[in-house]
């Protein structure tokens, strides 16, 4: 019977071809025929191709599918009525066999006919021809429909995705008329791949129940759904690439929006397991992949649930009815909705991990902590603080071992301290300055400034006990101690133990100095040595090393000077002082210059060593040798002089009372310049040596002792306190008046002094010894009868100082060709030139005076105006009967006009500061 | 029997004027003979949706060839 049946489908199929093809009059044979060869293949093809249609063989329900078209496209419902009566006319004939085909057929062609009038072409570029869907009805045309791709990038995709759902809908496959939902699955055994449209046109879900002819239907897309929520690819929705999905053509729009949504965090997840996967970055971060990890994991769960449910769904419902699906509870929105929570997160994660990038340590630790902190949504904070309580676990654990042992454990230079290796090894000053370094950017937020500042010093100061200052034993017994676990949201405990760790550190680090580095004795021993605090020693030490430095500088010897030393220490109450101290003091030469003498290049000089060079900076100790050296030399002028004065009173009573006839009135003036300057020099060196250096010191014991005192503040207090001596002491660039230049002069000017002062005395003495040779020559001529005197005598009486050549005088050598003015005289004989070598010696006397009087004064003048009280002072001190009378100084010549005015002002805080001091 | 004969021709006859009437109805530009070679085609087997296909392609041919022709003319 095949046979026939095929001859009658020919047979039939002819005729019909016949009837459709229309016959044109003026084309030839030859194109006709083609077309009628065209027609006949492609009606063939049909035909073999699809033997079996691809719907339910119901007859009621092609009947309502056109009842429902019928209703639809006339506002009227006059013709279902009669499609109506129709259709039970037609079921009550006998004749028909395939009557739901027939209906079938008939809608079908109703549709197309219906899209035919808009003349539509047929040229799909991509596919074979017939396959393509007269969808478009809304008078556009189509180029067929292409494969889809909706690739879902960011900007769509965030547009796509905003919880509204689609904003528009994509134009190419927008079908306008909704079409009677055939509201019937189909298991999908046998389906052919997505590729191939062959469900009846138009056809698509018009309402919720979202199932039936369409393809693929949504069993399938329910099937596939677990893997594309996992990131696989699946049969009908693969992935292309990295970041994009596609999905199924020629799908309602309701469907495609729904797979959108779907389409989201399979998107998401597939980047993240990327990004969990991948592992550049520190240690923060890899614990930021492992937090994610979790979170994916869990998601994974909710995967996993889905896919029980749909499978269970799905093999409940083969071969059921339509809507069987539905009515199991597993839709594709109900998909969305279950994974809704899960796409928040998921897409929280991803924005997170986009802003990551290239962050590490604290930054990164900031950036989660502000979506805890300033994101009002509390899903996010709540999100945001369970992957901090991970994330920072790294970072605490940096910290712990720093807080605890000050160690630095960060192979990824992830904390907020970090180990500057370039520093300098030069002892402990740059190891507790530059070696460990704060950058500001890795703090993370989760703790303050504040608490970051003194975790730094925690940790710098046990890195310093254990290293400088070797003491670590402590630190371990401290670190076993006091270690504890810390850990994130446990702010409480956090900032206790840090303040805890800071106090016992702190005050441990200052121990240890005072006890096993005895800073304080050191720092007392520099002010006894080198700022001259120790009187006797002092003392002892010049007088015997006086002679010895007045040589010239190239002949002294190191030996020398330390075995005066060790004596001078013997002799003193410095013998009293600790072994250690006295080791570290030494006498040394500066570089020697050329025609310097002795006293230039002299110094003292302290050792010290790490760590308390921490505190004694190298720049301390130059400036201690400043001061020291400034000292040394006012007191070596103090010296001076002092020898002289004590030489003068105990001669006046002898030799000097004898010449006063002559040398009376020099003496005089002599003296009293000098007690000018001694008063000079004692008021000086009251000034530095008490008002300043014990002020100072007082003040820097005071920050010593403080009970909150750190290693920095004491470095500072000892710092401020060199300063204010350097300052106050005359030798800093105080406003740009040098005070050191002018003390200098002052000090050579009364150097000066006493040598023309001793000069004056070896001429009174030898007057002396000239008188009293006299005398006894007068004697011992009138012994002998003679006159005592005669003009010989006096022609013949040279100087005392120059020895003629025939008389054997004795000459009195009291150091005249030691000293280092310029030679006073001539050396030309005779009275007269003991007569010019008195009055030069006067006029040098008289010279000296006014200078060193000018000088003062200008001095003084500067003093007045300084903004420091003490200088001030000074200057009130060394005026306070008002001898001098300061100068003010001006641009433009020095030592200029006398201010009187200044004068004035000065005699009433004279006045106060006496009625004070009284 | 030609009775039956006839009334199967008549019932014959109606259906395919019922099913006319129904295609009307539905819009689909089918002739009555053309309707009842296509009702002969299904009731031999034919998968309707396929001669529905056949049919829209050949009408979609033909009014490309009606332009072509339209063309050449012009």
């Amino acid at each position: 019977m095949a046979s026939t049946r095929e001859e009658r489908v020919d047979n039939a199929l002819q005729q019909l071809l016949e009837r459709l093809v229309p016959q044109y009059a003026d084309e030839d044979e030859a194109t006709a025929d083609q077309r009628w060869d065209e027609a006949n293949e492609v009606a063939r093809e049909l035909i073999d191709r699809d033997p079996e249609p691809s719907v339910a063989e119901d007859v009621n329900h092609a009947a309502d599918l056109i009842k429902r078209r019928l209703i639809r496209e006339s506002s009227s419902p006059e013709k279902a009525t009669v499609f109506s009566n129709l259709y039970s006319r037609l079921l009550a004939q006998p004749v028909l066999g395939q009557k739901w085909a027939i209906l079938y057929f008939l809608h079908q062609l109703g549709d197309g006919g219906h899209a035919n009038g808009h003349g539509r072409t047929i040229t799909n570029a991509q596919e074979a021809s017939l396959e393509d869907e007269p969808l478009d009805d809304d008078g556009e045309e189509v180029d067929g429909v292409a494969q889809r791709q909706y690739d879902v990038d960011t900007p769509a995709f965030n547009e796509a995705f905003s919880r509204n759902g689609l904003p528009r809908l994509p134009r190419s496959d927008g079908l306008d008329n909704p079409k009677p939902p055939p509201a019937r699955d189909r298991p999908t055994a046998g389906r052919p791949k997505q590729t191939q449209r062959e469900e009846t046109p138009g056809t698509e879900e018009q309402d919720q129940r979202s199932n039936g002819r369409m393809e693929p239907s949504e069993a399938a897309l329910l099937r596939d759904l677990p893997f594309t929520l996992q990131g696989l690819s699946s049969t009908n929705l693969p992935f292309l690439d990295k970041s994009s999905l596609k999905l199924p053509p020629a799908l309602p729009i309701p469907l495609i929006s729904l797979l959108y949504t779907l389409a989201e965090p399979s998107l998401l997840y597939r980047s993240l397991s990327e990004f969990v996967e991948s592992s550049e970055g520190g240690l923060v971060g890899q614990s930021l992949r492992s937090a994610i990890g979790l979170e994916l994991r869990s998601y994974l769960g909710l995967v996993a649930t889905l896919e029980g449910q749909i499978r269970r769904a799905l093999a409940q419902n083969d071969g059921l009815s339509h809507g069987g699906l539905g009515k199991a509870g597993v839709t594709l929105k109900r998909c969305v909705i279950w994974t809704r929570d899960a796409t928040l997160g998921l897409r929280l994660m991803s924005m997170l991990v986009e802003s990551a990038k290239g962050k590490k340590g604290g930054e990164l630790i900031s950036l989660v902590h502000s979506f805890a902190t300033s994101h009002g949504d509390p899903f996010v904070h709540t999100f945001a603080e369970r992957l901090l309580a991970s994330i920072t676990r790294p970072f605490y654990n940096m910290l712990r071992a720093w807080i605890y042992d000050g160690e630095l454990e960060d192979p990824y230079l992830e904390f907020f301290v970090y180990e500057n290796t370039e520093y300098e090894d030069s002892g402990a000053t740059s190891v507790w300055e530059h070696k460990y370094m704060l950058k500001e950017s890795m703090i993370p937020t989760i703790i303050t400034e504040d608490f970051a500042n003194r975790v730094f010093l925690i940790g710098k100061s046990l890195n310093f006990i254990r290293y400088g200052c070797g003491d670590s034993a402590w630190v371990e017994s401290y670190s076993k101690d006091a270690s504890r676990e810390l850990k994130y949201g446990d702010t409480a405990t956090l900032s206790t133990s840090i303040d805890e760790a800071y106090k016992t550190v702190m005050a441990r680090l200052i121990s240890l100095l005072e006890t096993k580095f005895a800073l304080f004795s050191h720092l007392h021993a520099l002010k006894k040595y080198l700022l001259l605090g120790q009187g006797d020693f002092i003392f002892l030490l010049m007088e015997s090393l006086a002679s010895n430095l007045d040589r010239p500088a190239n002949s002294q010897y190191r030996h020398t000077l330390t075995a005066q030393l060790e004596h001078a220490i013997r002799n003193s109450n410095a013998q009293y002082d600790s072994a250690d101290v006295l080791r570290r003091l030494d006498a040394r030469m500066l570089e020697l210059s050329h025609g310097e003498i002795g006293w230039d290049v002299f110094t003292l000089e302290y050792r010290v060593d790490s760590p308390l060079d921490v505190i004694v900076t190298p720049w301390a100790s130059k400036q201690y040798l400043k001061v020291f050296n400034f000292l040394w030399r006012v007191k070596r002028v103090e010296f001076a002089l002092s020898t002289t004065w004590r030489r003068l009173q105990t001669g006046a009573r002898g030799v000097l009372g004898a010449v006063s006839d002559k040398l009376g009135r020099d003496w005089k003036s002599a003296r009293g310049g000098l007690a000018e300057m001694v008063h000079f020099v004692d008021q000086l060196q009251y000034y530095i040596l008490f008002e300043v250096i014990e002020a100072g010191w007082e003040g820097l014991q005071k920050d010593i002792r403080k009970p909150d005192a750190t290693l920095d503040t004491l470095i500072l207090a000892h710092t401020s306190y060199l300063r204010a001596i350097t300052r106050k002491g005359l030798l800093g660039g105080g406003g740009g008046i040098d005070f050191t230049a002018q003390l200098h002069e002052l000090l050579k000017l009364m150097l000066a002094y006493r040598d023309a002062v001793d000069s004056l005395y070896s001429y009174s003495v030898a007057e002396f010894t000239r008188r009293q040779e006299m005398a006894a020559k007068i004697e011992t001529r009138t012994k002998a009868g003679r006159w005592g005197i005669t003009e010989a005598d006096d022609d013949a009486a040279p100087s005392p100082l120059f020895p003629s050549s025939s008389k054997g005088r004795p000459r009195t050598d009291e150091g005249l060709a030691d000293s280092p003015i310029p030679p006073l005289l001539p050396m030309d004989g005779g009275a007269e030139g003991e007569r010019n070598m008195l009055e030069q010696l006067r006029q040098r006397l008289k010279s000296l005076e006014t200078d060193f009087r000018a000088r003062v004064n200008i001095l003084l003048g500067d003093l007045a105006y300084q903004p420091d009280v003490d200088m001030r002072f000074l200057g009130v001190v060394m005026n306070f009967n008002d001898v001098y009378q300061p100068v003010k100084r001006r641009r433009q010549h020095k030592g200029g006009e006398k201010d009187k005015a200044a004068v004035t002002g000065r005699k009433e805080e004279k006045a106060k500061a006496d009625e004070a001091r009284a | 029997m030609p009775a039956a004969d006839d009334s199967k021709r008549k019932a014959a006859r109606e259906t395919i004027d019922i099913l006319h009437e129904i295609s009307t109805l539905l819009n689909t530009h089918l002739d009555r003979q053309s309707l009842s070679y296509c009702v002969s085609l299904i009731e031999n087997g034919v998968n309707p949706e396929a001669l529905a296909k056949v049919i829209q392609e050949l009408r979609a041919q033909n009014e490309r060839y009606e332009v072509e022709r339209a063309g050449a003319a012009a």
